[in-house]
């Protein structure tokens, strides 16, 4: 398995490679398009992956809101004191507390969501140029040998400035 | 769409330019920069003395701590308020604040500056139940020293997040510095970047992670306002009960937040030669924001007030008494003209908003009278003899309490470490977002409308 990257300085020819690749055969998720900005999802025809990182803080609230509502009721049970004819349980005190746990549980979990969902560590980020923050745009593909010569053709004919191989 | 000339400033549009500009903040200023540093270390340490000297001495008298619980409150309410300037435009879509939103997320993580701060409150702060009695609180049947644990809790939790949003939206530039520095500021970097490559999924959830902590940032910061103001000043007064306060409390935040970015704003705009990136555009919008948040403080301020006044029973004569007319008098009326009178004065006039330094002097009046207001709702509060804490309303009005060495000492220091972190911070971290301005430049474009200037800006999201 090897990787490609592709560099372009305009944004159009970047957009091309993505499609000659597309139409070319290879799988959708094999090839991407690395930027220095955030440009509009889709702008170059790129496979635009479902995350689940909403899941986290969801989750995270869950797990929050469930430790804190045993944490308040099985404390005050556990000392049943009444006073003054009121309730044991004493709903508006628990508000706080079960706000704060939950906000607190969702916060961490998205913290860990955002690490997962974004793929870091990135510990092998394969091919890789610096000029990427300075205007460039990279199309990386991950190729079998035997199709790295069409990967790279695909690549210089959409007008790549340098190919790059890793 | 603009017709003044002034407003035709544009970053550069070449990204190289733009990312060297940028990340030259981070390397500009050595000498001075760190000569400030050393200097604001050292004040920052005589804060610390100050707390220490206070806790030493005077740990044993609760009237003693106003101005410590003051500034408290007045650093939340002034650097931590200050991300919401980001957060506010990021929900709308606003594309103008995007120069400006580095810089509040950089003064958002001052908040282990309250956690500090907090610490030696620990020890004064009265439990709910003394001597059989139960103080009149949000906590009704909870655990004696409740506000202690979960307030603390809080401000750990805001500045967790504070600096969960400040690392969302640096992470891309980490990876820039990664890829354009050397030696140990690369080292740093490129272990902060994480091996960011600007992928798409990473694009993709950059835009959702910080959407996600502003929207926490936004929900913890109003809940610790409510925590602080009630825990702090509010249930220390006998028969204050007061249903607005923590909405006023967390208002004077978004006041003095929009105060603080404009200052910073205004410093950096000066120091680091950012004419082109942190325009006239961003005063003029930062100076209506802040011009509508002084008038949203008399508008809270006035809708507690006039219940108090009208109602006239003994309770509501004693709030009165000890928060209005009573020991910090002065304090309120300087509280007011700086938080209200002067801002709303100065900035009601569209020449004055519409410039770069009127904004900024606007900031520095609110920023006073946010300082004022703090010492006007929890200096007498605190000062509150601790065996009347539990009355039905306050019969003995306390006297004016002055601040002390120490009080002056960890004002000197907190107000210190605000600019001592953001100044350490901003080593590493641009105060311009590259990608922001790259993507920027991106969706907005200057556009000229026969002889008027505009622009024109794309909102794909």
């Amino acid at each position: 398995m090897k990787s490609l990257l592709g560099l372009y300085l305009d944004p159009n020819d970047a957009a091309n490679a993505m499609d000659g690749l597309k139409e070319g055969g290879f799988e959708v998720g094999t090839f991407d398009v690395l930027t220095g900005t955030p440009y509009p999802e889709g702008a170059f025809g790129e496979h635009v992956p479902q995350h689940r990182l909403f899941r986290f803080p969801a989750f995270g609230a869950i797990i929050g809101f469930s430790l804190s509502l045993f944490l308040t009721t099985a404390t005050q049970l556990a000392y049943p004191l009444i006073t003054g004819g009121k309730p044991i349980l004493s709903i508006f005190a628990m508000l706080i507390i079960m706000y704060e746990m939950t906000m607190l549980s969702a916060v961490i979990f998205s913290v860990i969501g955002i690490i997962f969902e974004s793929r870091l560590p990135n510990i092998a980020p394969g091919v890789y140029d610096p000029r990427i923050t300075e205007g460039y745009i990279g199309v990386v593909i991950s190729v079998e040998d035997s199709d790295l010569n069409k990967a790279k053709k695909i690549l210089e004919k959409s007008g790549s400035e340098e190919i790059k191989e890793a | 769409m603009s017709t003044n000339e002034e407003h035709f400033h544009w970053p550069p549009s070449d990204p190289k330019v733009v990312k060297e500009e940028l990340i030259s903040s981070t390397k500009r200023g050595g000498g001075f920069i760190k000569k400030s540093i050393w200097v604001l270390s050292l004040l920052s340490i005589l804060g610390i003395v100050g707390l220490l000297g206070k806790l030493f001495l005077e740990s044993n008298d609760q009237t003693q701590w106003g101005y410590i619980a003051a500034i408290l409150a007045f650093i939340l309410s002034t650097a931590s308020g200050a991300p919401m300037v980001a957060v506010a435009p990021l929900i709308a879509k606003a594309n103008w604040a995007r120069p400006i939103s580095r810089i509040a997320h950089i003064i958002g993580v001052v908040g282990i500056v309250n956690i500090i701060i907090m610490i030696p409150l620990l020890w004064v702060l009265p439990p709910l139940v003394v001597e059989g009695a139960r103080r009149r609180s949000i906590w009704f049947e909870a655990p004696n020293y409740s506000p202690h644990f979960w307030d603390t809790l809080s401000l750990i939790m805001l500045a967790i997040v504070g600096v969960a949003l400040l690392y969302s939206s640096a992470l891309p530039d980490f990876a820039t510095i990664r890829d354009n520095s050397s030696g140990t500021k690369k080292r740093i970097a490129g272990f902060l970047a994480r091996g960011f490559v600007g992928s798409t999924v990473q694009w993709s959830t950059l835009r959702m992670r910080i959407g996600m902590m502003s929207t926490f940032y936004f929900f913890t910061l109003i809940f610790v306002h409510t925590l602080i103001s009630i825990d702090l000043s509010l249930s220390m007064v006998p028969g204050w009960r007061d249903a607005i306060y923590p909405m006023a409390h967390a208002m004077g935040g978004i006041q003095g937040g929009i105060a603080s970015v404009i200052i910073v704003a205004w410093i950096v705009r000066k120091y680091f030669g950012y004419e082109n990136y942190i325009t006239i555009n961003q005063f003029w919008a930062l100076g209506r924001l802040m011009f509508a948040a002084s008038l949203m403080w008399i508008y809270f301020f006035y809708s507690a007030f006039i219940v108090f006044w009208y109602g006239r029973s003994m309770s509501d004569t004693a709030w009165l008494d000890l928060l209005i007319r009573g020991p910090m008098m002065y304090v309120f009326i300087l509280g007011m003209l700086f938080s209200f009178i002067f801002p709303w004065w100065w900035l009601i006039w569209n020449k004055v908003r519409n410039s770069v330094n009127g904004p900024f002097y606007g900031a520095i009046l609110a920023i006073l009278g946010v300082f004022f207001e703090r010492v006007r709702l929890y200096v007498p509060a605190w000062s509150v003899d601790p065996s009347l804490i539990h009355d039905k309303w306050l019969k003995v009005i306390p006297k004016t309490l002055f601040p002390d060495i120490w009080d002056i000492l960890v004002l000197v220091g907190a107000v210190s470490s605000v600019f001592l972190i953001v100044m350490i911070v901003s080593r590493i971290v641009p105060f311009i977002g590259v990608w922001e301005i790259q993507q920027f430049n991106l969706l907005a474009k200057p556009v000229k409308y026969i002889k008027a200037h505009g622009v024109r800006v794309a909102k794909p999201d």
